[in-house]
């Protein structure tokens, strides 16, 4: 009597070859006489399922579906990633690396850190998350990073819209998206591999795809990787909901000149994070 | 038409035609995933179209380490599925028009496979997740075993488990109604 392992290979082979040869349920059963009476059936039952599956959609949607793709194609701009420190200013990035390695969170670091994109020190909050990113060490520290960058951009361009500047509501909603693109990267499926990059000599078991794993010595409060994950998640669905409707409370108080902006800002944001939320699953 | 893979290297080095001709081989694939998945012709439209926003978003992310672009694109929508389910709670079954059924049928076939569809979606309703999901990723979406386990992060051997139980708990589902196969 065969296995059940070896009926499920016998249906499958049968089902590859109906389904993708072309053959009949008769050739198939040739080769399996003494399983015709329990294969014949589930053939029979997979063809129609076949058939079945068969939908076809509607012409006015694929013309409605294949306009707009080749829209978003045309108007897609390659990936790019920010350089190190972001382009800031040589000055920004001196003070900051100096007062972070050397002092510890300073004065200057510490102001620019409230500071908004219209404040003098706004060049030294941005330097100063760049060396942040540049210190964390794992993969899960990163992104824990880039949804508190994420968090931050929003504020900034809550802030900006009620000042009506719309090129830099413009240019934080672009900063925002290079952060939640790099925390889908990070979160990803094929980041799987990635994030024991700053792992331990011993490192432990390969990790399902998309995992993540806190994989410095920075976890001290006795929470386990899944723990951290699950936080990480935990705020990431809170933004979810928190961020667009921020902004789009803002985008009711937004002056015209700005609203344009704020929309496309709204729809990135709002499909940036159920990206990074689907990556987390 | 272009190897795959070729595509994808193109895709990465900017060239729109290239992602162009991925869309337009998988378009009907997924769609049909992830009609046979949630049973709602509205959200199936909107759904799909997502997927291949999702995927030109994040294209740079994928890297070809032995899976393929097609699992890549079935795990975005699989996520769409799951984020989906999870927001509505509930698994809706509409009727289906005639419009999404192959229009290459003849009039007989056409209204016996109309019919099959909507049973197939209320049928499917009666497994579990995972059959559900086997169902539509090898007949809906046309993966194979191997493709279909990269989707779902299973082994082929618990795939091919899972398709055999599913075929049987969808035949009993369907007993008395399976229109005959003469192939």
């Amino acid at each position: 009597m065969k296995t059940d392992k070896e009926l499920n290979n016998i249906l499958n082979e049968c089902l590859e070859r109906l389904l993708v040869k072309g053959e009949t349920i008769e050739q198939c059963l040739a080769n399996y006489p003494e399983h015709t009476a329990e294969i014949e059936p589930l053939l029979r039952t997979a063809v129609a399922i076949g058939r079945a599956s068969a939908v076809e959609p509607r012409p006015e949607f694929r013309s409605r579906a294949r306009y707009q793709f080749q829209s978003a194609l045309r108007e897609a701009k390659p990936q790019r990633r920010l350089p190190f420190f972001g382009g800031q200013p040589r000055w920004a990035i001196a003070v900051v690396t100096v007062l972070i390695v050397l002092l510890g969170a300073g004065g200057t670091v510490a102001a620019a850190d409230d500071s908004m994109p219209d404040s003098f020190l706004y060049p030294v909050k941005l330097a100063t998350e760049e060396v942040r990113l540049k210190l964390t060490a794992s993969n899960l520290g990163k992104a824990e990073l880039y949804a508190e960058l994420a968090d931050r951009r929003v504020a900034e361009i809550v802030y900006m819209v009620n000042k009506g500047e719309s090129e830099r509501v413009e240019d934080i909603g672009q900063r925002l998206n290079s952060s939640l693109v790099a925390l889908a990267g990070l979160t990803s499926a094929e980041a799987g591999d990635r994030v024991f990059t700053a792992a331990e000599p011993a490192a432990p078991p390969s990790p399902a795809p998309g995992v993540l794993e806190k994989s410095d010595t920075g976890v001290t409060d006795g929470q386990g990787p899944g723990d951290e994950k699950t936080k990480l998640r935990t705020t990431l669905e809170r933004y979810l909901v928190d961020h667009p409707a921020a902004l789009n409370a803002a985008l009711k108080e937004a002056p015209e000149s700005v609203k344009p902006v704020l929309q496309k800002i709204i729809a990135e944001v709002t499909a940036d994070y159920e990206e990074v939320l689907q990556a987390l699953d | 038409m272009q190897d795959e893979q070729n595509l994808i290297h193109l895709v990465k080095q900017g060239d729109k035609e290239a992602f162009a001709q991925l869309y337009e081989n998988h378009f009907d694939k997924i769609y049909r995933y992830v009609v046979l998945r949630i049973g709602n012709k509205t959200e199936a439209e909107d759904m799909t179209q997502q997927v291949f926003l999702n995927a030109l978003r994040s294209v740079s992310t994928f890297k070809w380490k032995g899976v393929p672009f097609s699992s890549w694109l079935f795990r975005i929508a699989h996520n769409l599925v799951v984020d989906y389910m999870r927001k509505e709670k509930r698994q809706t079954i509409v009727c289906l028009d005639e419009s999404m059924v192959s229009s290459d049928c003849g009039p007989q076939l056409l209204a016996e496979q109309k019919l099959d569809t909507e049973q197939l979606i209320r049928a499917t309703q009666k497994l579990t997740a995972a059959q559900r999901e086997v169902i539509s990723l090898r007949f809906a979406g046309g993966l194979s075993v191997a493709e279909a386990a990269k989707v779902m992060g299973k082994s082929e051997g618990a795939v091919k488990a899972l398709q055999h139980s599913a075929v049987i708990n969808l035949r009993k589902a369907l007993s008395g109604s399976v229109p005959n196969e003469n192939r």
